[in-house]
């Protein structure tokens, strides 16, 4: 039930989508904020949300969450304008925060969540709440005793107490070390298997591969590519294959699936691929002698760089197998 | 609404369990309760009623309105820092609920300060009053809190989390010296007598000193608190407005 509600066309009547924006213009005072925005998120998605300062994330997010009001177009959450989405408690979200750790001091992690549980009008079960964020063992701490990656995971509990079908995270794993961000996607993702809806910002684009079932990247406050990662690294050159290779030539290399560069140097060979997963397998496939192969660079960092900046003509992402629903626009805007 | 019980009670257990702030708020007017008592006779005659009466009074009054001032001002200074307030607004409480809650969990803990400050009267001062006026006293001191719990907020949301702490020092300290609190009015200077009346907390105390001393409380009195619960109200909307419109713009 990944997609739950992604085949059904919210025209349908049927599962009306986790989110919709659609034609949402807002403006503050000369600056565009939102310019036509249109977007959907089909029930038991998870969305990235990925783009540069002014790009208009903030606003949108702001808007789903009933924070504001869109100056044009329409919002719609869980069938239903934003803010009473929200009084519902069907939608938890954990915002970002400045300097602080986001939470009140004076209580306990446990009494902290079991509060917040009860703004909702059919919360998990608060133990099932701190199972969730790897809370349960530090139940009994004080809030201003936690670690900024135990704060954080606290703000995930606060966020998923009310079981809600929506949860958006704004940067959640910005304060944490990488085992952190490895076991906070974990935990993510069990609570979005569990048919929810995730929508999500963040600025480490390499978690964005791993966790997401689509990406969406703003510029100018409009969607400018749409899809599953894989779709939208291949949309530019993005990957870096390199490995050791005496006397390799570098002609022959070209002609490997997905090569669009090759460099030599002495025996360290830099491939420049639009598809590593083929360049790497028909490596294999060439025989050509290999050793201590990495695939790096920024891949879909790369692919947000030349996706946010002017870097890329108006070639289309188009997402054929895993197209996300239906009405979406898929592609590039020019 | 089972939400807000929620959140008020959590409030006020917060307040509860932070020894400093219980310390100072029952603290600070128990001991000069007990230190100022004898700057006078405790029998002698003042206002229509005793010196221990009258200053337990005062006291009680400068205990609630510490309790309040301290409840608002420092901590929401700190949690409007921490990014608390923000996560709040993304649950189902509503927007209006923050502050109002702010204020009511002030007032919880208001009354048991007024209380314990009026048992210090009884045991420690010798005082004797009716049964009756006991609870009159202690409901116009409770109620003539809600300026002070307005106030407090209001600090909390103008000052940041550094210059909270200074700017309830000193409110304590000007609000109580200049109301009369420490020295009864009727012993301050002609100009600063002329101050208390447009302070809150003379008219706070005022209101009990006329319950102690037989007399109807004065519908002035009540007026101005009322007045400055008003202002004091409306401000913190305002402020709470314009943060959240800074917020999340």
């Amino acid at each position: 039930m990944r997609r739950g509600g992604g085949s059904t066309s919210p025209r349908d009547g049927g599962c009306d989508p986790a989110l919709r924006f659609s034609g949402v213009v807002h403006r503050y005072r000369s600056l565009v904020a939102l310019d036509h925005l249109d977007l959907e998120v089909a029930r038991g998605e998870t969305l990235a949300l990925l783009g540069p300062n002014g790009a208009g994330k903030s606003t949108a997010i702001s808007i789903l969450l009933g924070l504001q009001r869109p100056q044009e177009g329409d919002v719609a959450v869980l069938g239903t304008d934003p803010r009473s989405a929200m009084a519902s408690g069907k939608v938890g979200a954990m915002l970002q925060v400045g300097g602080g750790s986001g939470l009140p001091h004076g209580v306990k992690v446990g009494d902290l969540v079991a509060m917040t549980s009860r703004l909702y009008r059919r919360p998990a079960a608060v133990e099932r709440t701190l199972e969730r964020a790897g809370l349960t063992a530090l139940a009994d701490r004080q809030t201003h005793r936690l670690s900024g990656g135990q704060a954080q995971r606290v703000r995930f509990a606060l966020a998923v107490a009310g079981d809600p079908e929506l949860v958006f995270l704004d940067e959640p794993t910005v304060a944490m070390d990488v085992d952190g961000r490895r076991s906070f996607w974990a935990m993510m993702r069990g609570f979005s298997q569990e048919g929810r809806t995730v929508v999500f910002a963040t600025h480490h684009l390499d978690e964005v591969d791993a966790v997401a079932d689509r990406i969406v990247v703003m510029r100018g406050g409009t969607v400018v590519a749409n899809g599953a990662a894989s779709t939208i690294k291949a949309a530019v050159p993005t990957r870096r294959v390199r490995f050791a290779s005496p006397g390799a030539d570098p002609a022959r290399l070209r002609e490997l699936d997905g090569v669009d560069a090759a460099t030599v140097r002495g025996s360290e060979v830099v491939l420049d691929s639009l598809d590593a997963d083929a360049t790497v397998r028909s490596l294999v496939a060439s025989g050509v002698a290999f050793s201590d192969i990495e695939v790096t660079g920024a891949d879909l960092e790369q692919a947000f760089v030349a996706l946010t900046g002017d870097l890329v003509d108006a070639r289309t992402v188009d997402d054929a197998v895993a197209g996300p629903v239906s009405g979406v626009q898929t592609g590039l805007v020019p | 609404m089972t939400g807000l019980g929620a959140f008020l009670r959590f409030e006020v257990l917060r307040l509860l369990r932070n020894v400093r702030y219980v310390g100072i708020s029952v603290g600070f007017p128990v001991v000069f309760y007990v230190l100022f008592l004898h700057n006078e006779h405790p029998a002698a005659h003042i206002a229509g009623t005793t010196w221990r009466t009258y200053f337990m009074v005062s006291m009680a009054s400068f205990g609630a309105m510490v309790a309040s001032l301290n409840a608002g001002g420092t901590r929401l200074a700190a949690e409007r820092a921490s990014g608390w307030t923000r996560q709040l607004r993304v649950t189902p409480l509503p927007a209006w609920s923050y502050v109002t809650t702010k204020i009511a969990a002030s007032m919880v803990i208001a009354l048991p300060v007024i209380a314990v400050v009026e048992a210090t009267g009884l045991l420690l001062g010798g005082v004797h009053l009716a049964p009756a006026t006991w609870a009159a006293l202690t409901m116009v001191l409770w109620a003539s809190a809600l300026p002070f719990a307005a106030l407090g907020v209001l600090v909390g949301f103008v000052a940041s989390g550094e210059t909270a702490y200074p700017l309830v020092t000193a409110l304590m300290f000007l609000l109580s010296f200049f109301g009369g609190l420490f020295t009864p009015v009727a012993d301050l200077p002609v100009v600063l007598r002329h101050t208390a009346s447009f302070l809150p907390s003379y008219h706070d105390a005022s209101l009990g000193w006329a319950v102690v001393a037989g007399r109807a409380p004065a519908l002035g009195d009540a007026g101005v608190l009322l007045g400055y619960a008003v202002v004091l109200g409306l401000a913190v909307t305002w402020r709470h407005r314009v943060e959240e419109s800074r917020a999340f713009a």
